[in-house]
């Protein structure tokens, strides 16, 4: 699995769109209907998954599913 | 006659000496303090603030959840000085506007909060001290501001401890949302606090594992987490981040927890999507922990689902009500005796009425009043009766049920009361933005606008551009509001909202979006 399916595989966890579906413009909130809990629950996911230190402040800015996939990049 | 909190901290640290009350992470290290510990530096707090003149005094708190901010807060409440902790997420602006509107003389603030520094004392004129929650020196050469150690070092110049505050004396000033779009601050005496804490009818081993995951500046988390669990000796283990939930009820294996029905939704979530060949017993140890029996929730409506799903892992939810006003329980089904769908009995300190459908509130725990606002006072407190803003009743068994609201506040499942009219104010300065009105929906606020015509046809905007030009306003405004206030909905009217005879938009019709009849 790619890094980017096993990202969206997780991402699909907490709403009702496939990871087949899911386009990296969609905006957590807005698209995915995330709550702000569900959005920091996931981040600890990602974390876990992929061995990572997030920083509050730099995820706190992420709104879509492609700014995402870019920190992941950067990290 | 009453209960002071210093009573309730004090004997506990009597009977529970060498139990560890607060334990912590640091750089994935677990620290602890043991109860004599804590009482020893509450008593270097509370000595420091009589030694540096500030007996009687408003003390505002902005920090997230730590040793130092509680024990902080402590010092404050056991000694003769006042309490405000303040939302660390909330913008400056609004920190400033608190601190000021508190008369607030002096300010404990978290070192992840430094950034608020030049800005507070630039606004806060009546402050006279600033000290950091940390115990590493302050760099920096304004006087006012100093570390929590510079405090604790202060008190050793004395032998005067504080005096004992009296049971009616204000021991803590909450702020909670006000439907006039001003937010309210709570007054809560020294018996308020002590006789909840005495009244919500649960207890547990000494030195049982609570994880705290609410914000400390709420009410249910400062009373019932803190001087709930410490009134029973148990541990509270603090939460560093939300991201680190899950993982820290791995590490610190409570057996109690305090959620919002927010909290309870999100961890479903990862329950539901778990491999179903995974053993239900297995997959409970990997989301709770080990020793996770029971969560208590309240602060919004929790969908019964929930309470049987989470018995399928051996962890009960148990639902109550309250408000900061009350201190905030009201009411709890407790472990014995509880009732799927109500939010339990009335605490045994608690009497209920109902005026029309609305709850009624008597009780020890109910405030005193709301802080220099004598109107709001009097409209919520009648004839000794707290008016709740709720609607609800009483089963033939005598429990609560809540069936509906009487005020114009959204309650968001992480129990956050919003007051749209506040919100509302702020989107009302986009120069798109002609009316406005903020809902709650689908577990978030949704703004509601009608672009203003007049720049519409000037800019000769189409849908789709005042579409982005809007959702970019609103991405400006997220930006320097906590998660709970933001805006994570968009609707564009294409239609003036409908109004009333005396031309104030029609709230309960804001969903209505059709041309009004001419006439």
């Amino acid at each position: 699995m790619t890094q980017e399916m096993q990202f969206k595989t997780i991402v699909a966890q907490y709403c009702k769109v496939t990871p087949e579906e899911m386009t990296n413009s969609m905006r957590f909130r807005e698209d995915l209907g995330f709550s702000s809990l569900d959005f920091m629950s996931f981040l600890g996911e990602l974390e876990d998954t992929f061995d990572l230190e997030l920083e509050e402040e730099d995820v706190l800015k992420v709104l879509t599913v492609e700014e995402a996939l870019e920190l992941l990049e950067r990290l | 006659m009453g209960i002071l909190i210093r009573d309730v901290i004090e004997e506990s640290s009597r009977k529970y000496a060498e139990i560890t009350a607060i334990q912590w992470l640091k750089k994935k290290e677990v620290f602890v303090r043991s109860y004599s510990e804590m009482m020893e530096q509450v008593e270097k707090v509370r000595k420091g603030l009589l030694a540096e003149g500030f007996s009687g005094k408003h003390i505002a708190l902005i920090g997230t959840s730590s040793a130092e901010w509680i024990e902080s807060y402590l010092g404050i409440i056991t000694g003769k000085t006042v309490a405000v902790p303040l939302d660390a997420g909330l913008p400056g602006e609004d920190l400033v506007d608190l601190i000021n509107r508190s008369d607030s003389e002096a300010l404990f603030l978290g070192p992840k909060n430094k950034a608020l520094l030049d800005e507070i004392l630039a606004a806060c004129p009546k402050l006279e001290k600033i000290w950091m929650l940390q115990e590493e020196a302050v760099e920096g050469t304004d006087k006012k501001v100093a570390s929590l150690a510079d405090l604790k070092t202060a008190s050793e110049k004395t032998d005067s401890d504080a005096q004992r505050p009296k049971a009616d004396d204000v021991a803590t000033i909450i702020f909670t949302s006000g439907t006039t779009g001003k937010s309210k601050g709570v007054m809560l005496t020294q018996n308020n606090l002590a006789t909840n804490v005495a009244a919500v009818e649960f207890t547990a081993e000494p030195g049982s594992v609570v994880l705290s995951v609410l914000p400390i500046h709420h009410a249910f988390c400062l009373v019932m987490d803190w001087l709930k669990g410490f009134s029973l000796g148990l541990t509270l283990a603090i939460n560093d981040s939300l991201l680190h939930m899950v993982r820290n009820m791995n590490i610190f294996e409570p057996s109690i927890m305090l959620m919002v029905p927010m909290m309870i939704e999100t961890i479903y979530k990862r329950l539901a999507s778990a491999d179903p060949a995974i053993p239900k017993k297995m997959l409970g140890t990997k989301v709770f922990g080990r020793n996770l029996r029971i969560i208590f929730t309240g602060g919004a409506h929790l969908d019964s689902y929930y309470i049987d799903k989470f018995a399928e892992y051996g962890v009960d939810v148990l639902e109550g009500y309250g408000m900061s006003e009350c201190s905030p329980v009201i009411s709890s089904n407790t472990p014995d005796d509880h009732k799927i769908g109500s939010i339990g009995r009335p605490l045994s300190n608690v009497e209920i009425s109902f005026d029309n459908g609305e709850i009624l509130v008597k009780s020890s725990s109910v405030m005193k009043g709301y802080y220099k606002m004598p109107q709001e006072t009097a409209e919520t407190l009648k004839g000794g009766w707290l008016h709740t803003g709720d609607k609800g009743y009483l089963d033939e068994d005598g429990f609560l049920f809540i069936n509906g609201r009487v005020k114009n506040l959204i309650i968001l499942s992480n129990g956050e009361n919003i007051s749209p009219e506040e919100i509302e104010n702020k989107l009302a300065l986009g120069e798109l933005v002609g009316e406005v009105i903020v809902t709650g929906e689908n577990n978030g606020l949704t703004a509601r606008i009608y672009p203003e015509q007049e720049l519409v046809e000037a800019k000769g905007l189409d849908e789709a551009m005042i579409q982005a030009e809007l959702q970019a306003f609103l991405d400006q405004y997220n930006k320097n509001q906590p998660t709970y206030r933001q805006i994570t909905g968009l609707v564009v009217r294409k239609h003036p909202f409908i109004r009333s005879a005396t031309k104030k938009i029609k709230r309960q019709e804001a969903m209505i979006d059709e041309a009004l009849p001419t006439v």
